[in-house]
This record gives structure tokens, C-alpha cells and sequence, in this order.
């Protein structure tokens, strides 16, 4: 990881949200550290899009999230945006923007009101690109790439921030098992950065092959914590979703050591 | 060539037709300073409002995120014009006006008393409610409320001929006998309000990624809103207080710049005043050019160049499909 806000940790205590009057989140206590990526899993409408929206400071929350110790409600929205960063699913972004300026928005955060870029800036942007194994993309328009490149912009967005803590939700969602392999190796490789991860997945098998830890929703509780083997195991995994694990049962696919990074 | 070295170039044709053509004897020597001193009026008063209707539109459009957009969707166009429309009508049935206020700066003080109520409205609003939507429906409300009420003026005002005939004349757009006055009350308004805009441009392309995208990389978007109701409001009032309410300048401009300034708003801004007072300039001496009785009004001149270079912008936008 660049230098920036250092190693931090993100730590959340009786975290619950109440969205139109409806209890979303009850009582969420989770801790996520530097070098490890976190899993939030669990059925359809358990909560963990919202539970990321809520670390993100997108939502309004009750209880307490602390990174690296200190408490984030106080923040202002630039301060919190330097310290964590999120990574929606889809962009929602229409206009015309080459990928580089994409990125640039990243930099926001570091940036006044004047439009100039420092060479931090430059540096940032130009590193953050070249992680996420997006340089060759630099110059296209960004709503012209596919759903794999942008997703891969996009963490390159969080990364040019200079955030340790990246939340991202469900990242390899509508990902053919090329982009979504690409996207799940630089998320270790972030982590072997001592980038702190928090992802929402919803496919469990790539849960067990990518994450350290994992968190298990349902209906906005936590009903299991903890190493992701023992969380996607039998019995949890048949209280939730109501489905037999079978070990090793379906095809698997590794990176082919012949094909270079997708760029 | 590039875009800002050509920006300059047009002006500087723009400007010198705007002095040079029009119905008025250049060569008789004792008119002519008078007449290049009101066509000097009018170029400047075309100007300031094309440049402020310009970067209005830019404003909304980002914030709007809605390539349709234009600075009336606000509501405060409307709330401009029939402020103006009022304080004619005021002037004209009382005759003789207040006399703390001198007679020319009746309909600009008028304008900005109308957009300043309209704004009001719509920020207590903003206040209530923090929906994108709910800011778009109250703008438009707010206009179609404030074009009932001009119409209401209107009528009223036909009772004389001459009350009338001004009534109309401004709300169809005009800066012929803008003068000193109302330029330099209008001129430091539009200019902050410019500047104020540029300022808020980061903000504004952090937005165009929707709103919770911007807030998560760090944009305070409830103060982006805000001011950003405030500043195109401050810069339509000043457009309608020199020029009458001049439609399309907004929706167009910003889209012819975009394939050659960019999307990213601390380029297009400038690039967008610059080119927003070139169009109008040009505008106005097309409607000079025409033969008629009496002068083609500025906003119809506007519209009538406007929705055919609009169509065919689109056209082309689709084709490209990039910028659509």
C-alpha cells in the first residue's frame, strides 16, 4: 500500500440500521484488520449491502464504528472518504469520462477546490491504475468497457484515494469467470498490501478461496463469525440457506500461469 | 485548432459584427458614437446573459446528472421573468414609480426579487426533503406556477397599449437599451456566481457518478445542492434582468462544448461562459439582420437557431453514442 493513512483496522460495535421505519441491521459487532479480507455473506436480503453502506458512512447507523481506534461519526464526509473507501457494485456514472479521469475522482479527497493535479496526485492515479492491471485502459471511455473492466476502474478509483480500508459489494457479480478470477486475485493482492478488505460475496465457494474471515447475515443478524472454512460449513450454511454443502462438488478454476493479467 | 485560441477568435468576430451591423448610419458622424455606444451596451448585456445561461446549464445538467436539463428547471427563470414583469407593470400603472429607485433598475430589481422568491421556496423544500426528484418537481411546479402568474400580468397589462407591448417584449427576450446601469448591477452578480460555479465543479463531477458514489468519495452533496440552487439562480436572474428571458442558450451550449472541453466541469465552465456569450452575441445580431418592421426578439432567434442546432446535435450524439 502507498503511504497514506497507515494500517488501519475497522472495528464496529452494535451497529443497527433502521431503513423506512423496518429494522434492517440488529446488533452487528464485526472487526476487520490490516492484511486480512472479511466476507459478508448470507441470503438475499440479510443485510450485508446495507451493512456496507452503513461502514461507508452512505447510511445513518446506531452504535459505533471505530477505525484504527477512533470513532468515525464525527468525521466529515472528506476525512471519513480518506480513511475508508467504498466500491459499488455498478457505477451509476453516464457521462463520458475516460478512464483516467475516473480515477481521478479518487483524488478528490486530497484535492482543494482548484482543479490542478499535484504529482502526488498523478503518482497515485498512475499507481492505482497499474494495480488493478488497468493502465492499457487509461485512455477509453469508461462507460464503453465491459462489466469486468469497469469493476477493476473502479477498485482502481478506491485505490488512487489512498484509503487502507476498501469495502466492496459483490464485486464479481455479472463477472464471466475470467473477470471475476482477475478481480478476486487483486483482492489479495491488496491484502497481501496490508489493505484492510471488507467484500460482500455471494458466491460461497469464492468466499472459501478468496477470504480470511467471514461473517454470516440473516435477516440483519449475525448468526456465525469467524475463519470463512469454518463459517461456509455444513451447518450454518444449512440453517441459512436451507441447502447440503458438499465438499469439493463443483468445477473449479485456477489462473492459467500462460494467460498475462487481462489488461 | 485548440478550443480556447478558436473561443477567442469567435468572439472576437461575434463582437465586432455586433458593433458593426445593425439599422443605424455609422458614417454620419454625429450619430455614430451614440450608436456604438448602445450597440456596446447591447454586446456586453448579450454577453453576461449568454455566458451566465451557459454555465447554468452546466450547473443543473451535473446536478441533475440529465443532459436535458436547463437553468429554468429551477423554477427561478420563471420566478426572474415575472418579477420583471411585475415591477413593468407597477412602473407603468403607477407612472411614476418609487423614487428611491431610479427608472431603468425597476425590472432588474424586479427579476431578482422574483428568482430570490422562487429560490426561497425551493430551498425551504430542500430543507424538508432531500430527494433529487423532489427538487426537480418543486422546480417545476415553481414554473408552471410563475408562467401562470406572468400570464396573469400579461393580461392585465393589456389594458394599455404601450404597458402591453413592454410587458410582452420582455418576456420574449431582448437587450436592446440594456444600459449602464443594469450592466453594472448585473455584471458583479453573474461574475461571483461564475466563479462560485467553477468552485463547485469537482463537486459537480463527483455527482455525475450518482449520489451516494459522490458522498462515498468524499463530496458533501447536500452543500453541493444547495449552493448550487443558489448560484444558478443568482446567474438566471442576472441573465433575465439584461436580456429578458432568452430560452436554449443553456440546453445548447454546454452540449455543443462537451465533445471538444470534456465532461469534467472545470474545463467546460469557462469554456461554457465564453461560448455561452459568444452564441448570444451572435444570436442578436442575426436578429438585427433580419428585415422587420420592427427588431425579431431575442428569444425567438434564440429558439429558432437553437432547436434545429439541438436536433441536429443530438443526430450526431447518437451516432457517436460516447456522449449521449
Amino acid at each position: 500500500m502507498r503511504k497514506g493513512e497507515g494500517h488501519l483496522g475497522l472495528r464496529a460495535r452494535s451497529l443497527s440500521v433502521t431503513l423506512g421505519g423496518r429494522r434492517v441491521l440488529r446488533d452487528v459487532d464485526l472487526e476487520a484488520h490490516p492484511g486480512e479480507v472479511l466476507a459478508l455473506l448470507g441470503p438475499n436480503g440479510a443485510g450485508k449491502s446495507t451493512l456496507l453502506k452503513a461502514l461507508a458512512g452512505l447510511l445513518p447507523y446506531k452504535g459505533r464504528v471505530d477505525i484504527g481506534g477512533a470513532d468515525l461519526a464525527p468525521l466529515s464526509t472528506r476525512k471519513r472518504a480518506r480513511r475508508i473507501s467504498y466500491v459499488p457494485q455498478r457505477s451509476l456514472l453516464q457521462s463520458a469520462l475516460s478512464v483516467e479521469e475516473v480515477v481521478a475522482l479518487g483524488r478528490y479527497v486530497h484535492g482543494g477546490s482548484f482543479g490542478g493535479m499535484s504529482r502526488g496526485d498523478k503518482e497515485a492515479i498512475d499507481h492505482a491504475l497499474a494495480t488493478a492491471h488497468a493502465d492499457a485502459l487509461r485512455d477509453r471511455i469508461f462507460t464503453q468497457l465491459s462489466v469486468g473492466e469497469q469493476q477493476r476502474v473502479l477498485l482502481a478509483r478506491a485505490l488512487a484515494s489512498d484509503a487502507p480500508i476498501l469495502l466492496l459489494d459483490e464485486p464479481t457479480a455479472a463477472l464471466d469467470v475470467g473477470e471475476a478470477m482477475a478481480v478476486l486475485r487483486l483482492i489479495r493482492t491488496l491484502a497481501a498490501r496490508k489493505h484492510t478488505l471488507i467484500v460482500v460475496l455471494h458466491d460461497l465457494a469464492d468466499a472459501r478461496s478468496t477470504t480470511d474471515r467471514a461473517l454470516l447475515l440473516r435477516d440483519g443478524c449475525v448468526v456465525e463469525q469467524g475463519d470463512t472454512r469454518d463459517v461456509v460449513s455444513a451447518e450454518p450454511i444449512r440453517a441459512v440457506y436451507g441447502v447440503r454443502l458438499i465438499e469439493n462438488a463443483r468445477i473449479g478454476f485456477e489462473p492459467d500461469s500462460e494467460t498475462p493479467n487481462p489488461e | 485548432m485548440r478550443l480556447y485560441p478558436l473561443l477567442f477568435l469567435l468572439l472576437l468576430i461575434a463582437a465586432a459584427l455586433a458593433v458593426l451591423v445593425g439599422s443605424g448610419d455609422l458614417t454620419d458622424p454625429e450619430l455614430r458614437d451614440t450608436f456604438l455606444k448602445l450597440r456596446g451596451y447591447r454586446l456586453a448585456a448579450a454577453f453576461l446573459a449568454g455566458a451566465a445561461l451557459a454555465v447554468g446549464g452546466v450547473v443543473v445538467q451535473g446536478l441533475f446528472r440529465n443532459p436535458l436539463a436547463s437553468p429554468s428547471v429551477l423554477g427561478t427563470t420563471a420566478g426572474a421573468s415575472f418579477g420583471g414583469q411585475v415591477a413593468l407593470l407597477a412602473y407603468g400603472l403607477t407612472g411614476a414609480g418609487s423614487s428611491f429607485i431610479v427608472p431603468e433598475m425597476i425590472v432588474p430589481i424586479g427579476c431578482f426579487v422574483g428568482a430570490l422568491g422562487a429560490l426561497a421556496v425551493l430551498l425551504l423544500f430542500l430543507r424538508i426533503t432531500h430527494d433529487l426528484l423532489a427538487l426537480l418537481l418543486t422546480g417545476f411546479v415553481l414554473s408552471a406556477l410563475f408562467l401562470s402568474l406572468s400570464a396573469f400580468v400579461t393580461s392585465v397589462a393589456q389594458e394599455t397599449w404601450e404597458l402591453g407591448r413592454a410587458v410582452v417584449s420582455f418576456s420574449l427576450g431582448s437587450v436592446s437599451g440594456t444600459g449602464p446601469r443594469q450592466l453594472s448591477f448585473a455584471l458583479p452578480l453573474i461574475g461571483l456566481a461564475l466563479v462560485a460555479s467553477w468552485f463547485w465543479g469537482r463537486s459537480l463531477d463527483l455527482l455525475l457518478s450518482g449520489e451516494e458514489e459522490a458522498q462515498s468519495m468524499g463530496a458533501n452533496v447536500g452543500a453541493a445542492r444547495w449552493w448550487s440552487a443558489i448560484w444558478v439562480s443568482v446567474l438566471v436572474a442576472g441573465a433575465v434582468s439584461v436580456g429578458g428571458n432568452v430560452g436554449f442558450v443553456g440546453l445548447v451550449v454546454p452540449h455543443m462544448l462537451r465533445p471538444f472541453a470534456g465532461t469534467k466541469h472545470q474545463r467546460l465552465i469557462p469554456a461554457a461562459a465564453l461560448a455561452g456569450g459568444i452564441f448570444l452575441v451572435s444570436c442578436d445580431v442575426v436578429a438585427r439582420l433580419i428585415p422587420s418592421r420592427s427588431e425579431i426578439p431575442l428569444g425567438v432567434v434564440t429558439g429558432l437557431i437553437g432547436a434545429p442546432l439541438f436536433l441536429l446535435l443530438l443526430i450526431r450524439l447518437r451516432r457517436e453514442r460516447a456522449y449521449a
